[in-house]
């Protein structure tokens, strides 16, 4: 169905080749996926599909990419539309008019489609994809998972025979994630459609794909089954790095596969752990806390410490009374009733460098606190904030991601590389709580990993408080001490990150789920738990 | 050899187009000088007829679709804008906004800037009358001669401090052009005719400009005066990293990109 | 489910009473107009379940027309022509050279200059009203629908805008929202409008990319998914706002 014939990619202003001989055929009806490093060129494989690149873009493309028997070279994207569907990230940005029916529309009435043709292949699309009820609805009114929805159904409607998306969930909460995931799955399995997929979170994905693309940093591709690719890849999913750790003859791609080649390795009684912790000193109080919005109560009575040394991770639904909680921590708003202390003062009496000291909060959009034009100011700008020596907060930065570029605009970096410098203008003054709201979105493995080790040794090796809003379970399990359960403005859950998780197999991470009834959360903890069982037992 | 679409651009016919239209609508803002009857509403309908007349003859040529998402995006930021302003004076910081974008992308997409960023604020904030259709025009020329503004003089490229107090000008003067036009469609008909400052009906010319000249004189202290120093103030603060994002939104968006199809690509080092 | 009406329908007719209402030049029937205006949308937006932007257009107007009146009744006061009449009280004044005879900065308020500062104000205010009654009572989204398809792209423009404006609002919120949390203080208003305009900036690429994709331009003819038909309600109304011009005239001229 798409054939890439040595395909190889300049863009205009560069001297770099994207890819070098790029030969591959996915045929009809197969779910592939794409993986690689973030700047690999994942989208511009993905674009070069429907002739995006170079047709949009410009650029050079030598080789040849034909879709259903018809060259890109020959055919404007536009022209491709009826045989190529393309999502991308942030389904928000690519509508064009105000309420889903309108909007699934637009490409047929820029195509020319006849007002029948029209009527009918609406409705069937608004119940392929569960719209229906939704039809009339102004787009901005809607969830982000039902938003990609719209999205995917607005492809759909033009009658492709392939679906291309560009890391449709990355812009999504989980839950919204899982809502379009199952609706691919489905397309997949009773449409026959060619899907193309990228996806940083590959245990979502990973199960229902028949081939992966992975692309390394030097522009070489391959194209093989998952157990292949898999091996070998530096990206993958906990459970692969699970049975690539524990040397097994193969990897699998989902829990039950993982979990019949382990059984061996779950029949030792594992050694409970004797951790005595230190009392740790309390940073943030928080006193029969109340907070309404005019009649909607947002928290109900809460009463909870965070201590320093401590890494909480604070889960719940939307709109369960998480944003409300941090805003009362952080001095957004005086509380109706109860009182919050942060290291001893009352956070809305703080303000300028002080404040900056004592809490330091990260938007789920970290370029929310970005205004200027390069790295190197946006470092400055800090040091003046925090009054700090010229340069030390670039300093941190470079500690952080030694390659990043001082001159850069910090618009065009990574997702990673933004995360890494809003992280850098904030830690470097040091701030006695540290709060982040939902920081792995967008993240891929490699900028996750570097997350967790800024936040570890922050909270370890500083002895400071941090607290994160998250809904992801892989990121809890890495770490998180403890983790605070709030729904409807209560907290209904509080303990230990193990017991916590564990005690509901909902938030189980994988490689609990493969060990179980192991209490052991990640690789890691898996390996050590299992060295330590098995040197319990061979010296017995 | 091929390359990507290019940023809106009038073609020969729509400058044709457009030349003509804005001689009638110039003609409307300024019938009170030479004609003895009352025109007002024959050019109320005459400049709307204009305006739906430019903007079909502009989409004949087909805008592509990076022009017409920045044009669509951009008209709905300067929207938001506007409430943000002095409120009652409404349409002040649409202009700073304006003139920056039209700096960055040319005259041609800086006048349908003005034209749809004048319309969408109008439907969207309260500004619908018979006023409209000389708005359209008035932003529509701001944005066309913003736009038009040289790049460089001589071999020196007007960049930086150059650039900004260049913008600062152009905002200051369009703040009064502005402000003038609307004096002189409003002026017919607002004032009614019963003060000394009123348009007088088959009166001479020289009466009826000095009529004018007083009435728009009264008018700019009130209005123009703190328009030009908001819009200039504006442009001040925040031409240099405006102008910069505006570039990079010019440069990453690839007009006139070459596109090139080869069979094979000699590899590099 | 509310009978709804051509979406032309409403634009006539509030183009019928703007005539009448210049036509008029009166106070009390421009008050009658607004307040007419104000009913049917009170009764029309009773019906409305999913709350736009739109169906609140004419109270925001209403606002709006508040602060346009007072401010060009203290400026007409203020700056202008004498006008002869009733004294109600004395400014000082400030004297303009001879050339600009005529015109009075500050002076004698009387009652008729008062009056004449007041009614055109509420002229224009009466204006605004109207169209943005239109506006709450069809969505302008339903009229650039039935734009003949030869000011189609200049129509795709305006629906772009229009329809990503809310979500610019919430962006510009959650902006502020997020700078407040982190304890940003000092950078006001440009703090807010430099990550909006690049947020806005990276969409506009994103959604060219989109349109592309989707065959927007392709095709050099375009068709219409679905075309509204006038009715007998339709008429009703147009007629009706048709008969206030003669009204004026009769009533009021």
């Amino acid at each position: 169905m798409i054939t890439f014939d040595n395909v190889s990619l300049i863009y205009p202003h560069s001297l770099r080749t994207i890819f070098e001989d790029l030969s591959f055929t996915i045929e009809e009806g197969e779910m592939v996926l794409v993986i690689g490093g973030t700047g690999s060129g994942k989208s511009s494989l993905l674009r070069l599909i429907n002739g995006l690149v170079p047709h949009h873009t410009g650029g050079i493309l030598a080789g040849d990419v034909t879709v259903d028997g018809i060259s890109t070279s020959l055919t404007k994207p536009g022209g491709l539309a009826h045989l190529i569907g393309i999502v991308g990230q942030n389904p928000a940005h690519g509508f064009v008019t105000d309420t889903v029916e309108e909007e699934l529309v637009f490409g047929m009435e820029a195509l020319n489609f006849a007002p029948d043709v029209m009527r009918k292949r609406v409705e069937e699309i608004l119940d392929l994809l569960s719209l229906a009820h939704l039809r009339n609805r102004s787009i901005s009114t809607l969830s982000g998972g039902e938003q990609q929805r719209v999205a995917i159904g607005s492809a759909l409607v033009l009658h492709p025979k392939v679906l291309v998306l560009d890391e449709p969930t990355s812009a999504l909460d989980p839950i919204a994630a899982e809502e379009v995931l199952s609706i691919l799955h489905r397309l997949v399995h009773d449409l026959g459609l060619t899907v193309v997929i990228s996806e940083h979170k590959l245990e979502r994905v990973i199960g229902f794909a028949d081939r992966i693309i992975s692309i390394s940093a030097d522009g070489k591709a391959e194209i093989d089954i998952p157990e292949e690719i898999l091996k070998r890849s530096p990206i993958a999913p906990p459970i692969v790095h699970l049975a690539r750790a524990l040397n097994l003859d193969s990897v699998g791609t989902s829990v039950r596969e993982v979990r019949r080649m382990t059984s061996h390795l779950r029949d030792f009684t594992p050694l409970a752990s004797a951790e005595q912790k230190d009392e740790l000193q309390t940073v943030v109080a928080i006193e029969k806390l109340s907070h309404h919005y005019g009649e909607k109560v947002a928290l109900r009575d809460i009463s909870i410490t965070f201590k320093a040394g401590e890494i909480t991770a604070v889960m719940g639904r939307n709109g369960a009374g998480k944003s409300t909680l941090f805003k009362s921590i952080v001095g957004f708003h005086n509380p109706t009733s109860g009182t919050v202390l942060v290291a001893g003062t009352r956070p809305s009496d703080l303000s300028g460098r002080e404040r900056l000291s004592t809490v330091g909060y990260i938007p789920q959009e970290p370029s929310d606190l970005l205004i200027h034009a390069s790295v190197e100011k946006e470092c400055s700008a800090s040091d003046q904030d925090n009054g700090l020596e010229d340069g030390s907060t670039f300093a941190f930065l470079k500690r952080l991601t030694p390659t990043i570029n001082g001159q850069a605009h910090p618009r065009d970096l990574s997702e990673g590389q933004r995360l890494s410098l809003v992280l850098a203008l904030i830690l470097c003054s040091a701030p006695d709580v540290l709060i982040m709201d939902e920081p792995t979105r967008g993240l891929d493995y490699q900028a996750k990993a570097l997350l967790v080790d800024t936040l570890i040794s922050y909270a370890r090796n500083l002895g400071k408080c941090v607290l994160i809003a998250t809904h992801d379970v892989e990121l809890v399990a890495e770490v998180a001490d403890r983790v605070v359960f709030v729904a409807d403005g209560d907290i209904v859950a509080d303990g230990p990150t193990i017991d916590v998780l564990l005690s509901s197999p909902a938030f189980a991470p994988q490689v609990a789920k493969v060990m179980s009834p192991a209490p052991w959360l990640t690789v890691k903890e898996a390996l050590r738990g299992i060295a330590s069982a098995t040197g319990a037992e061979s010296s017995e | 050899m091929k390359t990507t679409a290019d940023i809106y651009r009038l073609s020969l016919q729509s400058k044709v187009v457009l030349t003509f239209t804005s001689l009638i609508a110039l003609a409307g803002f300024l019938w009170p000088f030479f004609y003895t009857g009352n025109l007002h509403w024959i050019f109320l309908i005459a400049i709307a007829a204009c305006v739906l007349l430019l903007i079909s003859e502009v989409g004949i040529g087909s805008i592509d679709a990076k022009s017409i998402a920045l044009l669509g995006v951009m008209s709905a930021f300067i929207t938001l804008l506007r409430p943000l302003g002095a409120g009652a004076a409404g349409l002040e910081p649409i202009w700073f906004a304006l003139i920056i974008a039209a700096r960055v992308f040319g005259p041609s997409w800086g006048f349908l800037l003005g034209v749809t960023s004048m319309t969408t604020s109008a439907l969207l904030t309260g500004g619908v009358g018979p006023w409209l259709s000389y708005q359209i025009f008035a932003a529509g020329w701001i944005g066309l001669l913003a736009g038009a503004l040289p790049h460089r003089i001589g071999n020196r490229l007007i960049r930086g401090v150059s650039e900004k107090f260049m913008l600062i000008v152009a905002g200051i003067v369009a703040a009064f052009i502005f402000g003038l036009l609307m004096d002189l469609q409003f002026w017919p008909w607002v004032l009614g005719s019963s003060t000394q400052l009123s348009y007088i009906p088959g009166g001479s010319l020289s009466a009826n400009f000095s009529r004018f000249i007083t009435f728009h004189f009264a008018s700019s202290m009130a209005w123009d005066i703190p328009r030009a120093i908001l819009t200039s103030a504006l442009i001040a603060l925040t031409a240099t990293p405006f102008l910069q994002a505006l570039r990079r939104t010019h440069f990453k968006a690839a007009f006139v990109a070459p596109i090139e199809f080869r069979k094979r690509v000699e590899v590099r080092g | 489910m509310k009978k709804t009406f051509h979406p032309l329908t409403w634009w006539a007719g509030a183009i019928a009473a703007a005539i009448a209402v210049s036509l008029a030049d009166s106070i009390a029937f421009n008050l009658a107009v607004v307040g007419g205006m104000s009913f049917l949308v009170y009764r029309s937006n009773k019906f409305v379940i999913d709350k736009t932007s739109w169906s609140g257009g004419l109270w925001f107007a209403l606002k709006i027309s508040v602060i346009i009146i007072a401010i060009r009744t203290f400026i007409g006061i203020a700056i202008g022509v004498p006008v002869p009449g009733t004294t109600l009280f004395e400014l000082p004044i400030l004297h303009l050279p001879d050339w600009m005879a005529g015109i009075r900065v500050g002076g004698a308020i009387t009652q008729e200059r008062l009056f004449f500062a007041l009614s055109e104000g509420i002229q224009i205010a009466t204006l605004i009203c109207i169209f943005a009654a239109a506006t709450s009572l069809t969505s302008p989204h339903r009229l650039l629908r039935q734009m003949p398809v030869f000011i189609y792209e200049f129509g795709v423009a305006l629906v772009i805008a229009t329809s990503v404006l809310p979500q610019l609002v919430t962006s510009a919120s959650r902006i502020k929202t997020a700078q407040k949390m982190r304890g940003i203080e000092r950078r006001g208003w440009k703090g807010v409008a430099l990550p909006l305009l690049e947020e806005s900036l990276a969409r506009s690429l994103d959604l060219a990319a989109a349109m592309d994709s989707r065959g927007y331009g392709y095709s050099r003819q375009r068709s219409r998914y679905r075309r509204e038909k006038i009715a007998s309600s339709d008429l009703t109304v147009i007629a009706g706002a048709l008969a206030l011009i003669p009204l004026s005239l009769v009533v009021f001229a």
